[in-house]
């Protein structure tokens, strides 16, 4: 199995743009990545693309990678659009790795794009909830906010955690995409605002919620000898872990932890050969603030239970041992469904690189974690700075 | 008068196990009542008078009750022999095997055409070769039921339920317009003997109708005309009682102590006997429409039940009691004599339930509400949600026969082993506790719910473990008749079958769940 590396990544402004097309979207973000390679990349070089897209509003259904690859002048390289949900470009990067580490091709474009500000507020909501259960969960009357705040009710009861310490997750992630010029909700809030907010689905209100959110991300991944050819410090897929699990929340053991989570995770650390302690950043998906509670624990950042209390300490801020979401996260920098795996992608790229917002300090090891609806299918990727020899 | 209505007259044909002479009646009952209450003061204050004569206040149904789901709650509850978890321990539990015809009666079925009994066959479980029958078409409904279950009873066991929530025009026929459910299983072992209904049938246009296509009861309200309508048409149906060989052959009208009398409002069934002798303590004791107010066909079936219930208290001779339940509907009069009391499950809910206001009112009823929403529904297509109404009505789960462990709903892999099995199908317990719990405010609900936010607001979403140890579910499910803000992780709550949403033209139903406000016995 051959070595890959990201050699280049970038992203569109995440934000509302009724303007835009999935296409223009994808056009901005391949060209950012293509940008960031240290040198110029013949875009010829290209051997195969695979975007990630849940489809939200019903465009082009149906192959909608072609249109885009099309569109992009990448005129008859093969393509496949993935769509795991919100996990659709967490699997389009696997999917590419997958291709190079195979030796299928040298070169591959992974990304994903969304558009979902341009649909009135009925169809928005029916295309949010067809990624859960649909005979059972979706017909008792929920879509993922309801989902999610079931968890955070058990979560709450269980641990020793506060709608408080959902509030922290806003003010973090608000504090860092304040910074982050590309993010849809770039400003601070207080934990007063956080606390204050209107009811969304009790206990989570509109802060413990990420955006609905147009955009689009794209990373390059090449083997160890196309990387060489390019300067720059070369950021190695040093693992990956990828699990699936019941698409129903009711379906599953337990309602405070997230089983794919758990397995993708450990996988991921098995196979760079580290554990948490090793990392010095990570993306993790906190579409609401209930699901960034639940990745620490799942991933093993902290005992079963502990993720208020990295929160209280500021274990997870900017300057803690393991800043969480530099980028912003879901909830400020925002959650272009299809997006969101390759822009988690792009935020690890830009650190290991020291070119990231909020830069943390000479970072060896990072973790992008992305979730698919409330965890039907989980990706966990962990990249590494290196060396490679030209 | 009456639709399909030759089905159970077959029944007391065929030979039969019991004589003409050997009696007939109710073995067990039930009263159901949705859980909201409007005084007619709060009408009186929206409109500046209330058109409800003698009624205090009156049962309102919830935004997702209906005449099925109100007819599924009081068969449920006289099946059971009163209600799991209740104060006072079931008193029979009525086998649903024996059920041999089940007849619904109601003038408001939740569609014009379309089925209503096999619905509420198929989500009690009783037996598919059970014979059905539905009387619709005027407040009559109920007696005409009545009678077709005595018919039955005298070869077999018959399931009466009587279940209806009549609307009227806001501004006046609305006003005493209420709602309820009663069932009967009636059988050759009564407690309460019924004898054979007397019939006075008669063309009266114009008393109390609705048009093709209309939601609302109407009257032409010629006042005279239908004063003496009703009040012949039940004088001829009731006064034959006396003397045709039934219960009150050896003791007379001076024996009856409770009338439950035609009651579309809490006066008319006074003024209604003005020509039988009976006293207005006699009407009284059969008169609900005073605290329910006008359930339709319903109304004097329940009224029957609260005449009958619980009479033998202080140690009377129960056959002392004497009633007498008369029925009219735009011409139909039918009257039955009874001897004897029973103990009837819900007649507590007469003198109970919640206040809601006005406003409350006509959002729950729909009237101020629109309801229809762009965006469409998610796509359960009907055959699909056919196949699986024994999980949504019956809490259907699978064990697996490899691992025991269970699997909600039993489809697939085993949860536990995920092996590819063949499911052992066992029913869940109805009660249960939350294991997580949220609430969907404005705004937060998918499309095809918002309707059902608009008329009942903020609606909770709990995830609810049923059973004990190896054979625990999981499920999600609407919380109803209950402030969703106060329930918790770790309450107790029951399964009720109610209107889940409608889509394509056709409402679904299936499980959602009430607080019992029990204690849970521990957190867990």
């Amino acid at each position: 199995m051959r070595d890959v590396y990201v050699i280049g990544a970038g992203q569109s402004p995440f934000g509302s743009f009724p303007d835009e097309t999935y296409l223009t979207l994808f056009e901005t973000a391949y060209e950012n990545a293509l940008e960031s390679v240290g040198g110029k990349l013949d875009p010829d070089r290209i051997d195969e693309a695979f975007l990630g897209t849940l489809g939200v509003g019903g465009r082009q259904i149906g192959l909608s990678s072609p249109a885009v690859t099309e569109h992009l002048g990448l005129h008859g390289v093969p393509t496949t659009r993935v769509e795991n949900a919100c996990a659709a470009s967490g699997y389009s990067f696997r999917s590419a790795l997958t291709a190079v580490r195979a030796g299928t091709a040298d070169v591959a474009l992974a990304g994903g794009y969304e558009v979902m500000t341009d649909t009135s507020a009925d169809q928005t909501k029916w295309w949010l909830g067809v990624s859960g259960e649909t005979e059972w969960e979706r017909m008792s009357g929920t879509t993922f906010a309801g989902v999610y705040a079931q968890m955070a009710s058990a979560y709450l009861d269980e641990y020793d955690a506060t709608v408080e310490d959902l509030s922290r997750v806003a003010v973090k992630n608000h504090g860092n995409g304040a910074k982050n010029p590309k993010a849809h909700l770039g400003f601070e809030c207080s934990l007063e605002d956080a606390n204050s907010a209107p009811g969304v689905a009790d206990p989570l209100n509109l802060y413990h919620c990420c955006p609905t959110t147009d955009g689009a991300s794209a990373a390059l991944l090449a083997s160890e000898e196309v990387a060489a050819e390019f300067d720059g410090p070369s950021v190695k897929i040093a693992g990956a872990g990828a699990a699936s699990g019941r698409v129903g929340l009711f379906q599953r053991e337990s309602l405070t932890s997230i089983p794919a989570s758990v397995q993708a995770g450990e996988e991921a650390y098995a196979e760079a050969g580290v554990t948490p302690d090793d990392l010095d950043f990570a993306e993790v998906h906190d579409c609401f603030a209930i699901a960034e509670l639940l990745a620490y624990d799942d991933l093993g950042f902290c005992e079963r239970g502990e993720a208020g209390r990295l929160l209280r300490e500021g274990v997870v801020d900017p300057d803690g041992e393991l800043p969480t979401n530099t980028s912003g996260g879901l909830k400020s920098k925002g959650h272009p469904i299809g997006a969101t795996g390759t822009g988690q992608v792009v935020e690890a790229f830009f650190q290991l690189r020291g070119e990231a917002h909020v830069q943390v300090d000479d970072p060896t090891y990072g973790l992008t974690h992305n979730v698919g609806g409330s965890g039907g299918g989980v990706t966990v990727h962990v990249f590494e700075r290196t060396e490679v020899d030209a | 008068m009456s639709d399909e209505r030759d089905v159970a007259g077959d029944l007391a044909t065929d030979g039969g196990t019991a004589t003409d002479a050997d009696p007939v009646g109710i073995e067990t009952a039930a009263i159901r009542l949705p859980a909201f209450r409007l005084s007619s003061e709060e009408i009186a204050d929206a409109w500046g008078t209330s058109h409800a004569p003698g009624v205090e206040r009156k049962a309102v149904a919830g935004a997702d009750e209906d005449a099925l789901t109100m007819a599924v709650a009081a068969a449920e509850r006289v099946l059971a022999g009163g209600d799991e978890g209740a104060a006072e321990a079931p008193t029979t539990v009525v086998d649903p095997g024996r059920i041999d015809l089940v007849v619904t009666a109601t003038t408001t079925p939740p569609m014009e055409e379309g089925e209503f009994t096999p619905r509420l066959v198929r989500a009690l479980g009783l037996p598919t070769d059970v014979a059905t029958a539905t009387v619709r078409g005027s407040t009559a409904a109920g007696g005409e039921a009545l009678a077709r279950g005595l018919e039955a009873a005298r070869s077999g066991t018959a399931l009466v339920v009587v279940s209806d929530c009549p609307t009227g025009d806001p501004a006046e026929t609305d006003h005493p317009m209420g709602a309820g459910a009663a069932a009967f299983v009636l059988s050759a072992d009564p407690a309460v003997e019924v004898g054979d209904p007397a019939w006075h049938v008669e063309e009266y246009p114009g008393i109390r109708h609705r048009e093709r296509g209309a939601e609302t009861v109407d009257t032409l309200d010629i006042t005279t005309y239908q004063r003496t309508a009703i009040r012949e048409s039940i004088t001829a149906a009731t006064e034959t009682l006396a003397d045709d060989g039934g219960p009150l052959e050896a003791s007379g009208f001076e024996a009856v102590d409770a009338a439950a009398v035609h009651q579309p409002n809490g006066s008319l069934p006074y003024r209604a006997t003005g020509d039988l002798p009976v006293d207005p303590g006699t009407v009284q004791a059969g008169t609900v429409a005073d605290r329910i107010g006008d359930a339709g066909a319903a109304t004097v079936p329940i009224g029957l039940l609260a005449a009958v219930a619980d009479r033998n208290a202080d140690g009377d001779d129960p056959d002392a009691h004497h009633g007498v339940a008369t029925f009219f509907g735009g011409g139909t009069a039918v009257s039955m004599a009874c001897r004897g009391t029973l103990s009837v499950a819900g007649v507590d809910e007469l003198d109970g339930g919640e206040s809601i206001t006005y406003d409350d009112y006509l959002r729950k009823r729909g009237t101020i509400v629109d309801g229809a929403v762009a965006g469409g529904g998610a796509h359960v297509s009907l055959p699909n949600w056919q196949g699986s109404l024994d999980q949504r009505y019956r809490l259907a789960a699978g064990r697996c026969p490899e691992c025991g462990g269970v699997t909600f709903p039993p489809t697939g892999a085993c949860r536990e082993c995920h092996e590819r099995v063949t499911f052992e199908e066992f029913e869940a317990p109805r009660t249960g506790t939350v294991r997580a719990v949220t609430v969907i405010g404005q705004g937060g609900a998918p499309p095809e719910f918002t309707g059902h936010q608009q008329r009942d607001g903020a609606y909770g979403v709990a995830i609810v473990d049923l059973g004990e140890g190896e054979d625990e579910i999981t499920l999600p499910g609407q919380l109803t008749d209950a402030d969703p803000t106060d329930v918790e992780v770790g309450e107790t709550v029951a399964a009720t079958v109610r209107r889940i949403y409608e889509q394509e033209g056709v409402p679904r139903y299936g499980v959602k769940f009430v607080p019992t406000d029990a204690e849970s016995t521990d957190a867990e």
